[in-house]
């Protein structure tokens, strides 16, 4: 049963079980309202005739001057017996008068095409003889049902001696006719219910599952590739509006993932192009003959040098992105800040000899760190600010204490960044200056490394006046 | 021996520069660089100038935009673009703007001397579809069809290769190495006194005896002598 059900879509099982509860109310009300009608005919057709008989029998009683201690019919003559039957006899109803062994005395049929009483049910009749007065039961013995009524003889009324018991025997066929009619009409309108609301439920569902189904296309064409395609919403906002324009907003993710990773790509690629033109060339150049001159060769050997530095300097920052997207690559340890500044500004005044290189020391914090990255970080900070400012001015760091986290500055007086172009200057492959000396990863780097150590860097600039960048990390 | 042409590269990734400037004056160019576009369209209004040599990606300017100004001046020179974009609408913006021709980097330096051959060609700045022709030799380049003294020489491919590079170099000496990577490719590993044999046969077809037309400089390699070819 349940693979059954999970073989059938959606629809089909919403269908399949809107269209059993329907069956099953209407069968239920249905079934009910005949029962219902059934049982007021009968009810109705044995209150009349008993509301008939009880006077007839009555005075039939009184007629006959029966003592009350009486307890049986032996000493009433057969005719007067028969009088009280053929008085109870009525179109449709035959009366019969039956003693206490279930004998029939009498019979109130004078026509031959009356139809004959049914023989007695002892099992009813003994409930007559024990006192129970309203005894209705159906008998089908006959070749036509009918209904059957026991009326127990008494001396006088609320006697408990009982002297026989009257039978009332009547045709079903007009009830019968009745209900069947009733039933047919019950089933037409079940069936008219059962195929009008089994097709508003279909269309329902249908009109319901039609947004799905559109969903599931969308899909299907950006598997295709199509990643521009959008789930139409059109102000909805039950549960499969909500869903697609939260599928909408996945894909507005996604796309603007894709179309970064392209650009990233593309201008990998590009970065890839320029020293590989320029190795190929040369190599070209070198073998049409130029080897034959030494100066040449020397020249031409140097640029090829300076390029395949340039690429494995951008591989290793390339390979160095890719490792940073996970953060499983930190190798943290225990960092003392100022004993780490002091070691790091001696290798920057290594690095610059020129220039003037400043800390301005805040409190001895300890955090835990990768020391090799936060040291590729400042490293890219400083070459950065060198690049950019001139050589006579300063370039300061500092950090300070903030709660939980420790505040890193990196400072220099040069030429600044256009405002237009700050926003960018983290994206990989970004620069500023036409005359770019790397590949425009150094930022990137910083950003990735610092975000792996769960930290942030943003960037302050003044053109004219100097650049800030800050850095903030987790002390732990 | 005719004039050198002068071809101005505009280009700012200063090894591309360099390498052209060596290799293009290996091939008998005269070649001025500049890094910038507006140096380079300063210098085209007072020099004449062959061809150019457009990288697209400047410092200063847009390189669609020198082109476009070079055109707007009604300067006609063939203009060869070089650019990193390889997409089809890019190299059709590129021609569209006033181009010649257009190469995507990496390009291959060979292609690069073809091309430029070929849009001085188109030009008319250069005959090369027709015979070259020193003393009584000549050689078609396009017929393959090469004559000493009015006899048609049968050469192998090889040989032809080797007799083309010294009619278009004459008196440059050649070592055995670049004689080996110009005619058998710069892929040919193998000894380079292959080239020995390929030029002694070469020397026996023209009947060269000395004073020869290809001469053997001791210790270094070949070269051609045009003024035994009379």
């Amino acid at each position: 049963m349940k693979t059954f059900l999970a073989r059938l879509s959606l629809k089909a099982r919403f269908n399949l079980l809107y269209a059993i509860l329907l069956v099953l109310s209407v069968g239920v009300l249905g079934w009910y309202s005949y029962w219902n009608v059934w049982h007021l005919l009968v009810e109705n057709t044995s209150a009349h005739l008993r509301a008939r008989a009880k006077p007839v029998i009555e005075h039939w009683i009184s007629a006959q001057g029966i003592a009350a201690g009486d307890s049986a019919l032996t000493g009433i003559p057969r005719p007067a017996l028969r009088a009280l039957a053929v008085d109870l006899t009525s179109r449709n109803t035959v009366a019969c008068i039956l003693d206490k062994n279930g004998h029939m005395l009498v019979s109130g049929k004078r026509l031959p095409e009356e139809p004959d009483p049914p023989a007695p049910q002892m099992a009813y009749l003994r409930r007559a003889l024990n006192g129970e007065n309203e005894i209705t039961y159906r008998d089908q013995s006959g070749e036509k049902a009918q209904l059957v009524l026991l009326i127990p003889l008494r001396p006088a009324p609320g006697s408990t001696h009982i002297l026989g018991v009257v039978q009332l025997s009547t045709s079903l066929q007009e009830i019968d006719r009745i209900l069947f009619r009733h039933g047919l009409m019950l089933l037409i309108a079940m069936a008219i219910i059962l195929s009008l609301g089994a097709g508003i439920g279909m269309w329902l569902t249908a009109s319901g599952l039609k947004d799905l189904e559109t969903l599931s296309a969308t899909c299907r064409q950006i598997a295709g590739g199509h990643f521009g395609q959008r789930v139409p919403v059109a102000g909805r906002s039950d549960e499969i509006g909500q869903l697609a324009s939260a599928f909408n907003a996945m894909l507005d993710k996604l796309e603007a993932t894709f179309a970064a990773q392209r650009r990233f790509t593309a201008n990998a690629a590009h970065e890839l192009l320029t020293p590989l033109t320029a190795l190929r060339g040369s190599l070209e150049v070198l073998l049409r003959g130029a080897q034959d001159d030494p100066a040449a060769v020397t020249r031409l050997s140097k640029g090829m040098y300076a390029e395949v530095t340039r690429l494995i300097r951008l591989c290793e920052q390339l390979l160095g992105l890719a490792r940073l997207e996970s953060s499983a690559n930190l190798r943290k340890k225990t960092v003392h800040l100022r004993s780490f500044f002091r070691t790091f500004v001696q290798q920057a005044k290594r690095l610059a000899p020129q220039r003037k290189v400043s800390v301005a020391e805040g409190p001895d914090i300890t955090l835990q760190a990768d020391p090799d990255m936060l040291q590729q970080i400042l490293l890219n900070l400083f070459t950065n600010a060198l690049n950019h400012s001139s050589p006579d001015t300063a370039i300061v760091f500092s950090w300070r204490l903030l709660p939980g986290r420790v505040e890193i500055l990196v400072r220099d007086f040069g030429s600044g960044i256009p405002k237009e172009v700050l926003p960018h200057v983290f994206e990989p492959f970004f620069s500023a200056s036409p005359e770019r000396r790397g590949a425009g990863l150094g930022l990137a780097l910083v950003k990735s490394m610092t975000e792996a150590h769960g930290g942030s860097v943003t960037i302050e600039s003044e053109e004219g006046a100097g650049t800030t960048v800050r850095i903030v990390l987790p002390l732990i | 021996m005719a004039e050198k042409k002068r071809i101005l590269v505009i280009e700012d990734e200063p090894v591309i520069s360099e390498f052209l400037r060596t290799g293009l004056t290996y091939e008998g160019y005269e070649v001025v660089l500049t890094g910038k576009g507006s140096e380079g369209l300063q210098y085209l209004q007072n020099n004449d100038v062959a061809l150019l040599i457009l990288d697209l990606m400047l410092p200063d300017m847009d390189g669609l935009d020198v082109c476009r100004q070079i055109r707007n001046r009604g300067d006609a020179l063939p203009i060869l673009m070089l650019t990193a974009r390889k997409e089809v609408s890019d190299r059709v913006k590129g021609l569209d703007t006033g181009a010649d021709d257009y190469m995507t980097k990496p390009f291959s330096f060979d292609e690069l001397l073809a091309r430029i051959r070929a849009l001085l060609r188109r030009f008319g700045q250069q005959n090369e579809d027709e015979s070259i022709r020193i003393g009584s030799i000549s050689l078609n380049p396009q017929t393959r069809e090469v004559t000493y003294h009015g006899v048609a020489l049968d050469l192998t491919p090889t040989e032809f290769a080797l007799l083309e590079l010294f009619l278009r170099h004459p008196r440059r000496v050649f070592t055995r190495e670049t004689l080996m990577n110009r005619v058998m490719g710069y892929d040919y590993i193998g000894e380079t006194n292959i080239i020995d044999v390929h030029i002694s046969h070469l020397r026996d077809k023209l009947g060269d005896k000395p004073p020869r037309l290809i001469r053997t400089v001791y210790g270094v390699g070949y070269a051609f002598h045009p003024e035994q070819a009379e």
